[in-house]
């Protein structure tokens, strides 16, 4: 019976994580793409800045920025409000406070990928695109997209990988509560802290194997794109 | 008769672009001028891809504002940029229906896509993607694309720098075709002298931002802006001729200018074709008196309208008008090079008759038909 709710436990916690995962990806989708749009085709004087806030992610401590997500986010502060307002919760414990932690720290991650890949697509594409008579959402729809399916694969899967990857700034924003904000990171971390090497083994080997396989998949179907994450 | 003006002023960067010009033909407008003169951002201004400088674009008395109100997909213009880019997710057929499916104004000059398909030899294309294509059948493709755009003006910013010779002069004639079946006008940029002398009704002459002169190609060629804007080495001069005459077996042709012969070699068009025809002015020998002997295929006759001495090099400049008392036509001016010594030497003048020698081996085989 207790083997069962320990069973019971994990697959909530691999639920959760795949459930962080697809939704921070949704959002990434929604947030990263006209970034790198942005990127690719149209800044200039302010790219280098821009391109530094996008990677920032990449080099900080998550802890630094789980910090300053419950800083800012604290109930006190207007955007705390205003997070509370949009999810019924505050930031801190909450999943859609892991959610928000997960789109900053995965940002470069989808960015980088499709803004490589729109960058090989050229200006001139779109311009050949307009001048015949496409608008730019025309363009964008049909053209862009089918020429960065790649971009867009890469993106996803590297994005969606990362953040089932993520530990502290999870640990530090969630907290790791049963059934809420406790992913398999964390549940593997508890395992191994309670001795039980054996639950351990299980959840982070079943982690191996399925992260192996998406980068295979994705290298195996893109071997000619860039990747430029690190 | 389409009509189109054109201003554009401003700053780019350190550059000053400063044009104006009314387009008033239907013909084939070349804008030629050396890199950097600023050809291509006319081009991109019309197109409505460069919104940083003054313009004033009026096509047939319809304002075209600035690119907040005309985005360069509302624009009345068929534009091809230098490299032309194919879609690569879509075959040749899909890219030709490109424009076709976002055109939503009927236009009353609607060019058939099977006419285009044809006269462009795509049909065994159309199935393929632009992965498979060489060089010049992109770019067929690509002037099929444009001009199913079904615009009211084709601006081509020289498409055609990375082809063949044999290549560039179908599509030359093809262009030419067009234009004058489907009666619209081109704008093309070039800097080559082949093809300006191929193609052009009216050259504009572009030199550091600003229209040095137009007018007509004869006129254009002949005047002394041109010549400075080429460099003397490239200094030639373009005849018309009908073809009048074929040699089969010796594979030469004899045009007919202005009632003189001119024998070029190879076979550039069909008995009655108007050929044109460039050749350079240090190809051009002079004589004041006939040579006796046969020393080249064309003698020719004219009268010294003028003569330009170098003060600072060896050589001169001869403009000869062909002109023949007989035949009543628009006068031709052919340019000869010679060195200053050698004028003196034959002591001729201007308003003198001189005989013209030219061989056939100097003229350039691609004479095309027109």
């Amino acid at each position: 019976m207790e083997a069962f709710n320990f069973l019971n436990s994990d697959l909530n916690a691999v639920l959760i994580t795949l459930k962080l995962a697809l939704t921070t990806c949704f959002f990434l989708a929604l947030i990263g793409t006209p970034l790198a749009y942005y990127l690719a085709f149209k800044s200039k004087k302010v790219k280098p800045f821009l391109e530094s806030i996008v990677t920032l992610p990449l080099v900080l401590p998550p802890t630094v920025i789980g910090f300053y997500l419950i800083v800012f986010f604290s109930p006190d502060t207007a955007l705390g409000k205003f997070f509370i307002l949009l999810t019924g919760e505050q930031l801190i414990f909450s999943f859609y406070g892991l959610v928000l932690a997960s789109i900053i720290y995965s940002l470069p991650f989808w960015v980088q990928p499709l803004q490589a890949s729109l960058e090989k697509i050229g200006k001139d594409t779109l311009k050949t695109s307009e001048s015949l008579g496409a608008s730019k959402f025309d363009t964008f729809i049909n053209v862009i997209i089918p020429l960065s399916k790649k971009g867009f694969l890469t993106s996803f899967i590297i994005s969606f990988a990362h953040t089932m990857g993520e530990f502290g700034i999870v640990l530090m924003v969630g907290g790791g509560i049963h059934g809420k904000t406790k992913v398999i990171a964390i549940s593997i971390y508890d395992h191994v802290e309670q001795l039980s090497f054996g639950k351990a083994h299980f959840l982070a080997g079943g982690m191996l194997i399925l992260s192996f396989i998406i980068l295979l998949t994705l290298f195996y179907s893109n071997r000619r794109s860039i990747v430029r994450v690190k | 008769m389409t009509n189109l003006f054109v201003k554009i002023k401003g700053y780019l960067g350190e550059f000053l672009l400063d044009f104006e010009h009314n387009f008033n033909s239907n013909g084939i407008t070349v804008l030629y001028g050396s890199n950097g003169s600023g050809k291509s951002t006319i081009i991109s201004t019309l197109a409505g891809f460069i919104n940083n400088l003054e313009t004033k674009i009026v096509l047939n008395d319809k304002i075209i504002e600035n690119t907040k109100i005309f985005p360069p997909h509302k624009r009345p213009f068929g534009t091809m940029f230098q490299n032309p880019i194919l879609f690569e997710h879509m075959n040749v057929n899909q890219n030709l229906d490109f424009p076709i499916n976002r055109n939503k104004s009927l236009n009353k000059t609607l060019i058939p896509k099977e006419d285009l398909i044809n006269h462009l030899e795509l049909n065994s294309l159309l199935k393929r993607y632009p992965q498979n294509l060489s060089g010049g059948e992109k770019l067929r493709v690509a002037l099929a694309r444009t001009i199913l755009k079904q615009s009211d003006y084709l601006l081509l910013d020289e498409p055609m720098s990375d082809l063949d010779i044999k290549t560039k002069a179908r599509i030359l004639n093809f262009l030419k075709m067009i234009n004058k079946k489907f009666k619209i006008p081109i704008l093309y940029v070039s800097h080559s002298i082949e093809e300006i002398s191929q193609i052009a009704d009216e050259i504009i002459l572009l030199n550091n931002g600003k229209k040095v002169s137009s007018g007509s190609l004869s006129k254009i060629l002949n005047s002394n802006s041109f010549q400075k804007l080429i460099g003397k080495f490239e200094s030639s001069s373009v005849l018309e001729g009908i073809l009048s005459e074929t040699n089969q077996l010796m594979k030469i042709t004899t045009l007919d200018v202005n009632g003189q012969k001119l024998i070029v070699p190879g076979r550039p068009g069909l008995i009655g074709n108007i050929v044109r025809v460039r050749i350079r002015s240090r190809d051009v020998i002079v004589s004041p008196v006939r040579v006796n002997t046969h020393i080249t295929e064309n003698q020719l006759e004219g009268i010294i309208t003028n003569i330009y001495t170098e003060k600072d090099t060896a050589f001169s400049e001869l403009v000869i008008n062909l002109k023949n008392s007989k035949i009543n036509k628009k006068s031709q001016l052919l340019r000869a090079r010679i060195t200053t010594y050698n004028l003196n030497k034959m002591k001729i003048a201007e308003n003198k008759k001189v005989f013209i020698y030219i061989s056939s081996v100097s003229i350039d085989r691609q004479a095309y038909q027109y």
